[in-house]
Formats: C-alpha cells, sequence, structure tokens
C-alpha cells in the first residue's frame, strides 16, 4: 500500500515565485544550449583566438568547483578528523557538491569545442597533460558523489541491507574523494603554471596549486554555511547559529592561513604589489575585501552569532574566492592582450541557467531525499 | 633527422609568396582583407591563415629600415602544446613538424592558452570545430620534399634542411657580416629551441613583437616541464594524502573512544 510521505517543510508542491523564476531561466539556458550546439562557439560566446577561455571556464568551471569544495571539506572533517558534531552540515554539503559538479561537467560540456568527444581523455592518454589528470579526477570524483547520493536514496527508499553494505566500505568512498579533491583542486590552478609569461605577476605563481587547493576548502566552507543558513529560510527551519558560530571559526583560522600563503608567496617571488591600475584594484578587493576583511569579522563572536553577520562575512568569503578564479584566468590577462574579452549575452545567460539548475537540483533533493537526517547514528 | 628551417629576414622581401603557397598545399579559403596601419595582410594568424608576414617599419627619415619577419608555428623541439593536450592531440615528430590529430581533439583549447608564441587558432564559426595552425607540410616533409613556403621562396629567405645544419649556416652568416645581422638566432634556445629559426637585422626587442607572437622573455626551458613537474608529484601527493587520510581516521576514533572510557560524560 503506497503511504504518502509526510512532508519535509511546509507548504511543499506549491509553484512559488522563486521556482517559477529558476524554472524560465533554465527554459531560456536550455534555449540557447541548443543554439550553442548547432550555431558554434563563434556565433554564441565572445570568445575568440585572443581570448580561448572566458567566463564558462572561469566561473563553470574554475569558481564553481572550489565552491563545491565543501563536500570532501566536510566529508574530511567528519570522517577524518572525528568532528562529529559538524555532522548536520555534511549531507547538504554532499549535495551540494555534486550539484557543484554536475554544473562543471554540463558547463565544460558545452564549453568544449565538440562536446560529443567529452569522453576522449578515458581512453586518449597523455599522463604529461594537466588537464587530463584534472579530468579524470573530476570524473572519478563526480562518480564518488553520485554513489554517495545513491546510498541516501536507497536509505529514503530502506532498503537496509544496501545501506549496510556501503556504510562498511564509506570509508573508501571517504578517502577516496579526499584524494581525489586535493589533487584535482590543486591541479585546476597548476593548469596555470604554464602560462606565467602571459599572466600578472599578482598572480602567476609556482604556489598555485597550493593557494588553489586552499581557498577551495574556504569556497566549500563559507558555501556549506551560505547553505544552511538559506536553508534555514527556505524551509522554515531555525538556523543553527550556535553550530555555524563554532564551524565559521574554523573558517576565520583558514581564511588567516590562506592569507599568509598568499603574503609569502607575493613575498618571495618580490610581485608589484603596490600599484594603481585595473589589476592591481582586483588583486586589492580579493586580498584585503575578501579575505582580511572576513576573517576580521570572523573574529567577533557576535558577528559569528548573528544570521546577518554570517551572511555577510560567508557571502564576502564566497564572492572573493569565485573572484580569485576570475583573477588568475580573466584579470590575469589584461595587461597582455591586446583586446578585450567581456562575456556574451548567450554566455552570462547559461551560467545563470546553470545555477538556476543547481538549485532546482537541491531543491528537489532537500525534497525527496533525507538530507538533514544524520548518518552517524545508527 | 629533424628539420627546420631558417629563416632569414634580412633577405625577405615581402612578397608573400610564402603565404600564397600555403593557402595553395591547404587548400585554405581567401578572406576579404582591407588596408591598415602596416603592409601585413592578413591581420593576424587564424584558423585559415598558418602563416603570414609582418611588415614592420623603424626609424624615420634617412634611418628608415624596412623589416618582414614571417609568422608561423615555430615547431618547438619541446612543444608546449603538446605536453599540455588532454588527448594527445598534438605531437612532435622526430622529423620535425609538431603536428595536430583531428580525430583526437575535444576543442578544450588548452593548447592555445599554453603556446607561448600563440600559434594554433580555433574554428570559432563551425560547429564542429577544430585547432588549425601551421603544419610543417609534414605529408610534403614525409615525400622528402621542403615545406611549400621554403619550395616557394624567391629570394631563398627560407631555407629548408637539418636543424643543427641550419644552426651552423645561420651563425656562419652573423660571423660573415656582423654588421648586417643581430648576433643572435631566436629559436636555438628559446623556449628549449624551436625548429624554426630567424635571422634578424636588429634585436626582436626593437623589432617591438612582443604583442605578434615573438616574445622576447621567455627564456630557454620549454614550458611543458612546469606541467610535467607537477604531474610528477601527482601520484605521491595521491599516496601521501590517502596514507594520512586514513591513518587520522583510525587514529581519531581510537582517540574519541579512549576519551569516551576515561571521561564518560559530556562536558
Amino acid at each position: 500500500m503506497a503511504t504518502k510521505i509526510e512532508k519535509w517543510y511546509p507548504g511543499e508542491g506549491q509553484i512559488t515565485v522563486y521556482r517559477a523564476t529558476l524554472y524560465v531561466i533554465l527554459m531560456l539556458g536550455a534555449i540557447l544550449a541548443a543554439a550553442r550546439l548547432f550555431l558554434g562557439l563563434g556565433a554564441t560566446t565572445n570568445l575568440s583566438d585572443a581570448y580561448p577561455w572566458g567566463l564558462w571556464v572561469s566561473f563553470d568551471i574554475l569558481a564553481g568547483v572550489a565552491l563545491a569544495g565543501g563536500g570532501f571539506t566536510m566529508a574530511a572533517a567528519i570522517y577524518i578528523f572525528n568532528l562529529k558534531k559538524y555532522e548536520p552540515l555534511l549531507r547538504p554539503a554532499k549535495l551540494s557538491a555534486f550539484i557543484g559538479y554536475l554544473i562543471f561537467v554540463v558547463g565544460l560540456f558545452f564549453d568544449l569545442g565538440q562536446p560529443w568527444r567529452i569522453w576522449h581523455p578515458m581512453v586518449m592518454w597523455n599522463p604529461q597533460s594537466v588537464l587530463f589528470e584534472v579530468s579524470w579526477c573530476v570524473m572519478l570524483y563526480t562518480t564518488v558523489l553520485a554513489i554517495d547520493l545513491f546510498i541516501i536514496g536507497l536509505e529514503r527508499y530502506g532498503k537496509e541491507t544496501w545501506v549496510k553494505f556501503f556504510r562498511d566500505i564509506y570509508l573508501v568512498l571517504v578517502v577516496a574523494g579526499v584524494i581525489l579533491s586535493t589533487l584535482h583542486q590543486s591541479s585546476l590552478g597548476a593548469l596555470y603554471l604554464l602560462l606565467p609569461e602571459k599572466m600578472s605577476d599578482l598572480w602567476a605563481s609556482r604556489a598555485l596549486g597550493p593557494l588553489f587547493f586552499a581557498s577551495a576548502v574556504i569556497g566549500g566552507m563559507s558555501v556549506v554555511t551560505l547553505e544552511s543558513l538559506i536553508s534555514s529560510w527556505a524551509y522554515n527551519r531555525k538556523p543553527e547559529v550556535k553550530l555555524l558560530s563554532s564551524f565559521t571559526k574554523g573558517l576565520a583560522v583558514a581564511l588567516l592561513v590562506y592569507f599568509a600563503m598568499k603574503v609569502t608567496d607575493l613575498y618571495a617571488r618580490g610581485a608589484t604589489v603596490w600599484s594603481l591600475d585595473k589589476a592591481h584594484f582586483f588583486f586589492y578587493l580579493e586580498l584585503f575585501g575578501t579575505v582580511v576583511l572576513p576573517a576580521v569579522l570572523l573574529t567577533f563572536k557576535e558577528v559569528r552569532e548573528s544570521v546577518k553577520g554570517l551572511y555577510l562575512a560567508c557571502g564576502l568569503t564566497a564572492f572573493g574566492v569565485v573572484l580569485n578564479r576570475f583573477n588568475v584566468s580573466l584579470t590575469s590577462y589584461g595587461g597582455y592582450r591586446e583586446f578585450s574579452y567581456f562575456p556574451s549575452f548567450v554566455e552570462i545567460l547559461m551560467t545563470l541557467a546553470f545555477i538556476a539548475g543547481g538549485i532546482l537540483i537541491f531543491d528537489l533533493g532537500t525534497r525527496y531525499l533525507p538530507i538533514y537526517k544524520s548518518e552517524l547514528e545508527g | 633527422m629533424s628539420k627546420a628551417i631558417l629563416i632569414d629576414t634580412t633577405r625577405c622581401i615581402g612578397c608573400r609568396a610564402c603565404q600564397v603557397a600555403c593557402k595553395s598545399w591547404h587548400n585554405l579559403a581567401g578572406e576579404p582583407s582591407g588596408f591598415s596601419a602596416t603592409w601585413s595582410n592578413p591581420r593576424h594568424l587564424n584558423w585559415k591563415n598558418y602563416t603570414r608576414v609582418i611588415f614592420r617599419e623603424l626609424g624615420e627619415g634617412e634611418n628608415l629600415s624596412w623589416h618582414f619577419i614571417k609568422r608561423q608555428c615555430l615547431h618547438c623541439l619541446d612543444p608546449a602544446c603538446e605536453s599540455v593536450c588532454p588527448v594527445g592531440a598534438l605531437v612532435k615528430l622526430k622529423e620535425g613538424p609538431v603536428v595536430y590529430d583531428d580525430s583526437k581533439c575535444i576543442g578544450c583549447r588548452y593548447c592555445m592558452m599554453a603556446c607561448p608564441f600563440q600559434v594554433p587558432k580555433f574554428d570559432w564559426g563551425s560547429a564542429v570545430p577544430l585547432i588549425r595552425k601551421c603544419d610543417f607540410c609534414a605529408d610534403r616533409l614525409a615525400a622528402g620534399l621542403p615545406s611549400s613556403c621554403a619550395a616557394t621562396c624567391p629570394t631563398q629567405t627560407l631555407t629548408f634542411g637539418e636543424r643543427g645544419e641550419l644552426l651552423k649556416e645561420a651563425h656562419r652568416r652573423i660571423g660573415a657580416a656582423p654588421a648586417k645581422y643581430y648576433p643572435q638566432v631566436y629559436g636555438e634556445h628559446t623556449v628549449g629551441g624551436t625548429s624554426v629559426l630567424y635571422l634578424t637585422a636588429v634585436s626582436f626587442e626593437e623589432l617591438g613583437l612582443n604583442h605578434q607572437g615573438f616574445r622576447t622573455d621567455l627564456g630557454t626551458v620549454p614550458y611543458g616541464i612546469y606541467g610535467r613537474e607537477w604531474m610528477s608529484k601527482v601520484p605521491w601527493v595521491g599516496l601521501t594524502v590517502g596514507g594520512l587520510a586514513v591513518g587520522l581516521h583510525y587514529l581519531n576514533v581510537r582517540r574519541a573512544q579512549v576519551a569516551a572510557r576515561e571521561e564518560p560524560k559530556e562536558d
């Protein structure tokens, strides 16, 4: 006998204005995506021989993966460092990480000149290519995240024996996820090790790999916090301020470590730090506005214990990680390229559609999967 | 064994026959052109222009000098494009050419980002796009012929031959007429050496072609090294992170157990 599943939150099943808007954006994106496939990159994007990589690489790929760093960060915190009290943040983090990687894969699909060949790196190997490694790691890690969500799905349908089987081998998944994430999060930075001559020395560092890794942890943590706050608001739950206050203390420490890494790197390379031009403006905004400022804010208990304070500090931090990826991949070229680049309408709208799709999948996930349930109990 | 082209720009008269020969051999479509500040035409390399001659005027009045610099793929000895391509579509042949496999390319455009000379170009207008660049007429080389541009050049600006011998010849020319040449061969050591070598009347700094594909700050290390260096660490980083993760997991679980036994009460 089919029983109706009890409601996860009040107002379930209603098409709200928010959801309708997201669906409209997604539909528009789908139409433009078809146009992109049939008309080609030249007709639909502002990419050119001078700017072969644009918004899709900077946002969907670099920034998206960094913001999805919450999955492996939380898994490591809970299963490896045994910080069990953050467990309520784990499942939403996994779901959003999966969505982040989904956006990566879909974004990459449309960014590739020949998307239908996306599987080529699986059989055509070039082990000296950093991008080859990134594609393998992302492929495997997305699989790990999918298995993880699959287990949550099994739980929902009460397949206890299967759930137990996966729980028994769960450490393997966690360790695989942490290894793969460490490798590709840093390797996405290492992609830029080969083109120092084209980049501004503010970002052309030999330490790009470790820096990308550190900022992915930061991006992941800030998104996990934001996500918890936003879900509380959207699903009328009480924000877990106490837990988040302790969690963001960790974020503040991570920000300080990252700041120390940045400063050490800039000092060691003797980069021209003080100057007034466009690149430096974005550099100061990134370093002081989105690393130092939130780190200072989060040292105050009052900020950490207020919803507004957390929104502000974590919003700044997440924005900073995105800004850093744009700086490395686009601003950095400002002084070198003779041409300028600004994304086309199609590029922007398709990116918005990816985000809208991500939010809708997250919404579906929280409605139909036991996302807000503990997995350590029982 | 490894073929190369020596481009003695002091001999070039700017006739652009090499451009025409290249288009003919590769069956590339022409395109409408227009006037510009220089005599260079076409204005940029792109997916159907594998080569072009850059016209450069230096000085004024009595001191006016004109320089013609042929731009094309330099066919690095250790190409950055080959090292970055995730599917191995770009390969340096032992005969000299850096060639591209149409059937492998996924269109990620990393080669365009990585090339220190900004040579690979993309067919942006197509829905099934490919990377395009000079292939050193690899098919002609395989048949024992020189590249079409070198075969066409009427002034012997382009000399086709063994790389070692061409370098010797280049230095012989510099030695024989030191006043005529800038005493360095561009491409001899640039990014680890290239198969296209340039002799110029003045330095490339003076020609000011930093933004036109002839950078003078590239150094002598092939850029692929940075990627390979990173990749050589990947297995070890993976093993270390994995080992640490497993070890810390058991350590922390054990610590929690011990702590729970010693202090059964929650604080």
